[in-house]
């Protein structure tokens, strides 16, 4: 070969399918921004930035060199920073500032796992490396997996370092988050988790336990956030956390198809993800507004939108026959299986927690789903943007186009979830896990979706065969003819009742308060230590004296 | 070709549907008799079906596609249901590794059509029984969940050969501590799967007029009242074969089916309708500790 940069970098079916996919997303984006960024500023830098992105992503995921990776982490951080900056917005500046502060501090902790790993196995190649949490020399081993592991949940935004995901969905620009956020940083920090759980490490079950409890948790506490939501975009943001819960106890299974799922999860969580964030993107181009109270209705206007966010909405919920579904169903596979290889009661009990965490996760991501689609597609036509949904005008196809691609992939990784994506993609990058007997006798979407479309067809013609007729008329409100029109039912006060009962109501405003946020407990630490020092530097001379007098004299002390 | 015949005609579509609508008569037949009244013919059901579907649809102005689509998408959800609990009581090894798992995502899909068909109408009223069914759902998920775990547990598969098998040999789920209160609280759950009363919140019809419902009208509410009816027909088996499949011949399993047909419809005819605040907080707390309570007895081997 021309080319050899073996120790340098290396591609496996792993790092192979995970750049396949960064560059599909790199090139959607793209194409979505075409229409989207028009007429704004700092256009040279977004894009600058999102092709830089794109070649350090795939850098990061091809290293073989420790070194390497931290660069490229390094870089990623650094494009993140620009990318959020790109919206000229007071709060966009804000959220960058947390973002980097909190990705860079987990960077800080990935070169000092990487420096352990060095003084542990004298080399930076990952290849070469195979350090094992279960015998000697533990405590660092685990130390340096945990460095290592905090990283990538930055990244991914698993909890507790997750809090800048919601912030960033929230004022960033839309096709940074589609891009980022919700498909490439999932992409790395799940990779990155992959890697060091499966090659660079030999897992105890100790810390596979650790993952689940993390994975079980974020599922459980992010989806209770967005389930009170009133921005859609910050709702998608709290969404993006709590999948990466699904990978991270995927992973954390230690059997061969909860990781497996954990994998199928992190790439079908992409895809659904960013096609999400770029209908939420076409609602917001075109009504200039993401909150929910002044949605509604918009289903008529832009039909395409609508049904890629319809088919992404019931992927993420787990709707069987789509891909969220298959991957969940792999991920609870594997935990069944982890509980049938051990014997501590202790452990079965928390891996059946956490299974019974995931499941009910499921059920709250539908519910928060139905009050989305509801709130901005279905539900009654908001007042505001009447004239606008009466007729059908959808967005251009520059920003629909990405859109249904992303929806019909999710429907292909579902119908088809064996023949494709689990052929090509999931099951060759774990060679040394797999075998095909595992997968013996697995649920066929395919046939599903095949009977279903038979009902379907066959009801049609039914209908047409007995000619039904149709007629349309105005809504039926009993014999209530004032006052219910002008109630519109917002999707936001679904859960309200739930908001309301008992012992959440005090975590939901703690919440709301910032208190489980890593970042603003990180501040006040700061500013509490920083005021101590205020309050010492008073600028009195004789203070200063008292203070020198007492050094000299502990020194003193000390010397003699 | 098999799988046709068995979607469409035995034991899917066909079957259930007819089993539903009689399981529909013999509710109202016995709410009357409760009631101290005559009840209708043994085929009245059938002909009120029919009635739905020589009238004509009226589609709300807002309303477009999901409207007509999700009474399609809820009765294939629940005929493919039916369909695979069929076959595996005809063939236990018809069952697939996991089919508990999808058995339980397919049964949310005919409560997800009703959502998104009753919220795309735009009424006010219906907005408000969707809301309510989605957060009734969201309560009894969490216990049967957890009475489901029960079993996992006791059998350590998730599949419904290797639940009805372990019955076979160690007898019904039901004989055992952990088993009879899982039992209970999935009946409980079934309740408000089936919107009876006392969990027919989001219907309530004397409150918000059939609220899901409201905006539908001939065929379309026909394929609704059809949909109902297989899933009073499949409910019950499904709680037979997970906890009270030791003898899956035909004749007891008529008779556990009349059985848990009668005991939900008196849970019916004996209730009041509860709020939902009160509904969630029941599903939640007094349900689900006792779910809770019973996987632990499952897993001291109780």
């Amino acid at each position: 070969m021309l080319f050899n940069f073996y120790p340098l970098f290396k591609l496996d079916r792993l790092s192979g399918f995970i750049s396949l996919f960064i560059g599909l997303f790199s090139l959607l984006t793209i194409i979505y921004s075409f229409k989207f960024m028009q007429g704004r500023k700092r256009i040279l830098q977004y894009y600058f930035s999102i092709i830089l992105t794109a070649v350090f992503s795939v850098g990061a995921v091809l290293a073989n060199h420790l070194i390497l990776l931290l660069v490229f982490w390094g870089f990623l951080g650094l494009t993140l920073y620009l990318l959020i900056n790109i919206d000229i917005e007071e709060t966009a500046n804000l959220t960058g500032k947390k973002t980097f502060i909190i990705v860079g501090g987990s960077d800080c902790l990935l070169l000092l796992g990487i420096a352990i790993i060095y003084y542990l196995t004298g080399t930076f190649q990952m290849d070469k490396i195979k350090i094992s949490l279960t015998t000697d020399y533990r405590l660092l081993n685990t130390l340096a997996y945990l460095c290592l592991a905090v990283a990538s949940f930055a990244k991914a935004g698993a909890m507790p370092v997750h809090s800048w995901i919601p912030d960033c969905a929230k004022d960033a620009l839309v096709p940074v988050v589609a891009y980022l956020p919700a498909s490439l940083d999932k992409l790395l920090g799940i990779y990155l988790l992959t890697r060091i759980s499966l090659d660079l490490f030999v897992m105890s079950k100790t810390m596979n336990l650790f993952l689940m409890l993390i994975g079980a948790f974020t599922i459980l506490a992010a989806v209770m956030m967005a389930l009170v939501q009133h921005n859609a975009k910050r709702l998608l943001g709290y969404h993006a956390v709590s999948q990466v819960g699904y990978m991270v106890l995927g992973i954390g299974t230690g059997s061969s198809l909860g990781i497996a799922g954990g994998l199928f999860h992190m790439l079908n969580n992409a895809i659904y993800k960013s096609c999400l964030f770029l209908t939420s993107g076409n609602v917001e181009y075109k009504i200039k507004t993401t909150d929910l109270d002044k949605l509604g209705g918009l289903s008529k206007a832009v039909p395409i939108t609508y049904i890629s966010c319809l088919v992404a909405s019931l992927s993420i919920s787990g709707v069987p026959p789509f891909n969220g579904f298959f991957s969940k169903w792999m991920i609870y596979q594997g935990l069944i299986q982890t509980v049938g290889s051990t014997q501590y009661i202790a452990y079965k009990v928390i891996v059946f927690l956490c299974l019974v965490a995931a499941m009910f996760g499921s059920a709250l991501t539908l519910a928060s789903f139905m009050k989305l689609l509801h709130s901005v597609f279905l539900g009654q036509v908001s007042t505001a943007n009447h004239e606008l949904s009466n007729k059908t005008e959808e967005v251009s196809f520059l920003m629909w186009f990405p859109c249904l691609v992303l929806a019909g992939i999710c429907v292909i990784f579902g119908v088809f979830a064996r023949q494709v994506p689990l052929k090509y993609f999931i099951l060759p990058s774990l060679p040394k896990f797999l075998s095909t007997s595992n997968f013996l006798g697995f649920w066929s979407a395919g046939l599903a979706t095949f009977l279903i479309i038979l009902g379907l067809i066959l009801g049609i013609l039914i209908f047409s065969l007995f000619k039904i007729s149709f007629r349309r008329d105005s809504l039926f409100l009993g014999s209530e003819t004032k006052g219910v029109l002008e109630t519109k039912v917002s999707g936001t006060e679904f859960y309200n009742t739930i908001k309301e009962l008992g012992f959440l109501r005090i975590i939901y405003t703690k919440a709301e308060k910032g208190f489980f946020d890593i970042y603003e407990q990180g501040k006040t630490l700061i500013f509490g230590i920083g005021r101590f020092f205020q309050f010492l530097h008073n600028g009195i001379l004789p203070t200063y004296l008292v203070w020198c007098l007492l050094g000299m004299l502990v020194f003193f002390v000390l010397v003699f | 070709m098999k799988l046709v015949f068995n979607y469409l005609v035995f034991p899917g579509f066909l079957f259930s549907a007819v089993v539903g609508l009689f399981s529909g008569w013999f509710d109202r037949k016995l709410t009357a008799r409760i009631q101290w009244r005559k009840g209708p013919p043994w085929y009245q059901n059938f002909l009120d079906i029919l009635k739905l579907f020589s009238k004509e649809v009226i589609i709300p102005t807002q309303a477009k596609f999901t409207f007509f689509i999700s009474p399609f998408v809820g009765l294939c959800a629940v005929v493919i249901v039916s369909t695979m609990l069929g076959r595996v009581l005809l063939d236990p090894s018809e069952s697939f590794i996991g089919d508990l798992i999808v058995l339980v995502y397919l049964l949310v899909i005919p409560a997800i059509a009703l959502i998104l068909g009753a919220s795309s109408s735009g009424n006010p009223l219906a907005a408000v029984g969707a809301s309510r069914e989605m957060k009734l759902i969201l309560g009894y998920e969490l216990p049967f969940i957890l009475s489901i775990l029960t079993l996992i547990i006791k059998t350590g598969a998730i599949k419904l050969e290797a639940i009805l098998n372990h019955q076979m040999v160690y007898g019904s789920h039901i004989a055992s501590f952990s088993g009879v209160i899982a039992f209970l609280v999935t009946l409980l759950c079934i309740q408000a799967k089936l919107g009876a009363v006392p969990f027919d919140i989001s219907e309530a019809e004397q409150e918000i007029m059939a609220g899901t419902l409201i905006e539908y009208s001939g065929p379309l509410l026909a394929l609704f009242k059809l949909t109902r009816a297989i899933l009073l027909y499949i409910m019950p088996l499904f709680l037979t074969i997970l906890f009270i499949g030791k003898d899956i011949s035909f004749k007891f399993l008529f008779l556990k089916y009349i059985g848990l047909i009668t005991l939900i419809i008196l849970l019916k005819n004996t209730n009041p309708r509860l709020k939902i605040e009160q509904a969630i907080k029941f599903f939640w707390g007094p349900v689900s500790f006792l779910a809770c309570v019973s996987v632990i007895l499952a897993l001291r081997g109780w």
